[in-house]
């Protein structure tokens, strides 16, 4: 058996693919591999699989991570080759390694935070003041408490919870011209509870004071995941 | 050329004639397919509002840059939106406002046998299977162009070829608003149009690396086509008909093609695909040589038609893995004398003991399907729906400690062209609400049993435009400027809509849907020969009503 990890980039072609559809995508397109897969003993089986962390409707990336349980010795080339020839435009892998720690728990565990990075894109004739934003989010980060409602899956009743904590970083780029505005946000993420990016924003925007009758839109983008190391963040691709 | 398919993406990337034309004008040189879906109604806002012209999904280049735009007819409740994507595409709608430089537009597909509601809006129809048809015509069409001095006699040379219908050649008569005669306008036009069939499947054009979309489709899975044509004859199915004769696919090919699919797809599932499939000879040895070719890529097959006989629930159950959670059938009739009439031949002991075999194998229950308002039908066929469930019901309680699920969709049946019923009026829309509240209430106190039922405005208009003819199409172009879409979908369809473009184009669908057409009555599609004789509809809807006389063989 090899155990085998590697990383891979999302394009604008296919920022649109839905987490089960890049499951799905990922799934055939190891299938077409002629790699060695193993599959789940069972009613019905499936490959030994996984994706670090779900990626979002309409955000792109530069580092994401995959693991694929293998049942004959393959090197890490053979992986980048096969598997790389499969994958659609819009998908690139940039590297696979082995796992030899057989004891390593799944990758999707041991994701903590990731890094995004949304840009705001105004169409032409349109200019934005970064003032606003940055005033905006100076408001929002000096609140006690963000809410945020979370449906329990078995009572239906709406519940808030307390975002502000998993907001580890905000903080946009340092003004220069001809740049857009940028807003890094490095957020908390995984089984402790998270807060998605997209919320983050909505709720940047209430802030504002100023009407802005901007045409704009948020493009966003995931830079890198981290793992969580004893309350210490690390990349996920120091790790490996 | 673009094949455009008048429903959503997820619909039309389901449909195996759309890969099947995919592959035979791709995989010629010098040719090329892309392919148009209908945009969602939220996506069609948006594309009117920022002035977005209906594009091809390959190249994104607009409709009206391509020489030819051909429709895939599958269902007549998707005309209003063949009508919006040709308006989409910035395409006049009516094909003699179409000038020297718009592209052609086609039809094709089962609707296409009576296209008649849609007559203005095209240039021309293949009759017929199109995977031969479309590389020939793509390859004739530049000569054509070269040679023929306007798009008329274009038209009107194309109109000599096999399988090629021009309506603009054929001017309709009426008397007393009913269609009474059709006359050709230019001699080279045939007086009867022959539909166009493939004689070997196994040379014929098959997709062996199709398009695997990223979202999923309704069918989402690799499809081998066993054969074509169905040898049941069915007097209510159009398909049984128009698709006539069988022809199989050999064994080989069979395996050879799924292999290739599997391989190039990463697909995890294998449909045998056909009108009956379990009609197929030598289907064991076939699902024996695919285990033994798939062996290690973890592949579930399925049949999507099984038959109520002991053999299908076998080989079900032979292709079976997992949790045995449902299987479906089609009875259509609760009573052996309708079943009969509509020539389903299954007798009720023959119900029962392929069910028994199923919950033997440990099945968890079933879907049925019945259709209500077949010619004959009267209230007791009805209530014999409800009757043979609560005896499944009972039977199965007695049998079996585990609970057995009954779900029951109940369909109206709708008279088709080119159908022995083509003469048979629907029933009335009271009538057959009366039906479903038979149904409604004798499934009330029967808990365990799930009941749903077709909406029967939706099968009213399906009737109409099924066995119309060119006065329709005004009424057709007033419901889409009103707003009709996607006229399949509950969540879209508007009644009052229709009643309101049919009332303003002076249309009394009534007149269309409930009609019973006489032997001597000249049907609107009389002129279309779909391979089977009227002389045969005529003696099939005969024995129909005279059941009592024993059916001789099978439909050749």
């Amino acid at each position: 058996m090899t155990r085998i990890r590697f990383s891979f980039t999302r394009g604008e072609a296919l920022k649109h693919i839905s987490h089960l559809d890049m499951m799905r995508l990922i799934q055939r397109a190891l299938r077409r591999s002629g790699l060695p897969l193993v599959y789940s003993e069972g009613y019905n089986p499936h490959l030994r699989f996984n994706l670090a962390l779900p990626l979002p409707v309409n955000v792109t990336a530069s580092e994401e991570y995959g693991e694929v349980i293998l049942s004959d010795s393959v090197t890490p080339d053979q992986f980048m080759v096969a598997f790389g020839e499969q994958l659609p435009a819009g998908l690139d892998l940039t590297g696979a390694w082995i796992e030899d720690d057989y004891s390593a728990p799944a990758l999707p565990s041991t994701v903590g935070a990731a890094l995004y990075r949304a840009t705001l894109v105004a169409e032409e004739g349109c200019r934005v003041d970064p003032v606003h934003y940055r005033q905006a989010l100076d408001n929002l980060l000096s609140k006690e408490e963000i809410l945020a409602p979370k449906t329990k899956k078995k009572k239906k009743k709406k519940v808030f919870v307390n975002v502000k904590p998993y907001i580890y970083e905000a903080y946009f780029n340092e003004p220069e011209k001809e740049r857009p505005l940028e807003l890094n946000m490095l957020l908390q993420t995984g089984s402790r509870g998270g807060v998605s990016p997209f919320f983050v924003i909505e709720q940047l925007e209430k802030e504002l004071t100023v009407e802005c009758n901007y045409k704009a839109h948020w493009e966003l983008h995931r830079e890198r995941l981290y793992q969580d190391q004893d309350q210490f963040l690390q990349p996920l691709s120091e790790g490996m | 050329m673009v094949l455009a398919f008048p429903d959503l993406y997820e619909v039309g990337m389901s449909n195996q004639g759309l890969k099947i034309l995919y592959e035979s004008v791709n995989n010629r040189p010098g040719m090329l397919m892309e392919r148009a879906f209908a945009p969602g109604m939220d996506m069609e806002e948006l594309m009117r509002a920022y002035d977005q012209p209906l594009f091809a999904l390959e190249s994104g280049k607009p409709l009206a840059e391509f020489d030819l735009i051909g429709f895939s007819l599958q269902y007549e409740l998707s005309y209003t939106n063949v009508l919006n994507m040709l308006d989409l595409a910035g395409i006049p709608l009516y094909a003699d406002q179409r000038g020297e430089s718009d592209p052609l537009v086609v039809g094709g597909g089962p609707c296409a046998f009576n296209p008649e509601p849609l007559a203005p809006f095209f240039d021309f129809f293949v009759l017929g299977e199109s995977e031969e048809c479309l590389p020939e015509l793509l390859a004739g069409l530049d000569r054509l162009k070269r040679e023929a001095p306007d798009r008329k006699e274009l038209l009107a040379r194309l109109s000599a070829w096999e399988g090629i219908y021009v309506p603009s050649l054929y001017q309709p008569a009426y008397k007393e608003k009913r269609f009474s005669a059709i006359e050709r306008t230019d001699s080279r036009a045939p007086a009867v149009i022959s539909k166009r069939l493939v004689r070997d499947l196994d040379r014929a054009p098959y997709p062996t690396a199709p398009i695997v979309p990223y979202l999923q489709a309704i069918h989402d899975r690799a499809v081998v086509e066993l054969f074509r044509g169905c040898s049941r004859g069915c007097r209510f199915c159009q398909a049984g008909y128009i698709f006539r004769p069988v022809r199989r696919r050999s064994r080989d090919k069979l395996v050879e093609t799924a292999k290739q699919q599997i391989a190039e797809t990463g697909y995890e599932e294998l449909s045998l695909a056909s009108l009956s499939s379990t009609d197929y000879p030598e289907l064991e040895e076939l699902i024996n040589e695919l285990d033994r070719s798939l062996y290690g890529e973890q592949v579930k097959c399925n049949l999507p038609s099984l038959r109520l006989d002991s053999y299908s629930i076998k080989l079900a159950d032979r292709l079976h893995r997992g949790k045995r959670s449902n299987l479906t059938f089609a009875p259509e009739a609760a009573t052996e004398r309708l079943r009969r009439v509509i020539r389903k031949n299954i007798s009720e002991a023959e119900i029962f003991s392929a069910l028994n075999d199923a919950i033997d194998a440990g099945w968890q229950g079933f879907k049925l399907y019945f259709m209500i308002g077949l010619p004959t039908e009267t209230e007791e066929d009805v209530e014999a729906i409800v009757d043979l469930c609560r005896r499944l019901r009972q039977y199965f309680r007695h049998k079996s400690s585990r609970k057995i699920g009954i779900s029951v969709s109940v369909s109206t049946f709708v008279p088709k062209a080119h159908t022995p019923f083509q003469w048979e009026p629907q029933l009335s829309l009271p009538e057959v609400t009366g039906r479903q509240e038979i149904l409604q209430k004798g499934f009330k106190k029967m808990p365990g049993i799930d009941l749903s039922w077709h909406d029967a405005e939706t099968s009213f208009l399906e009737a109409v435009f099924a066995r119309g003819d060119r006065l329709l199409a005004p009424a057709l172009e007033k419901a889409w400027r009103l707003g009709c879409r996607f006229d399949g979908w509950s969540e879209h369809f508007s009644m009052p809509r229709w009643r309101q473009a049919f009332r303003e184009t002076g249309i009394e669908p009534e007149d269309y849907a409930l009609r019973r057409f006489g032997y001597d009555d000249l049907l609107p599609w009389d002129h279309l020969h779909c391979g089977v004789d009227k002389a045969v509809l005529i003696r099939e809807h005969q024995k129909a009503f005279n059941i009592d006389k024993p059916e001789q063989g099978e439909a050749q």
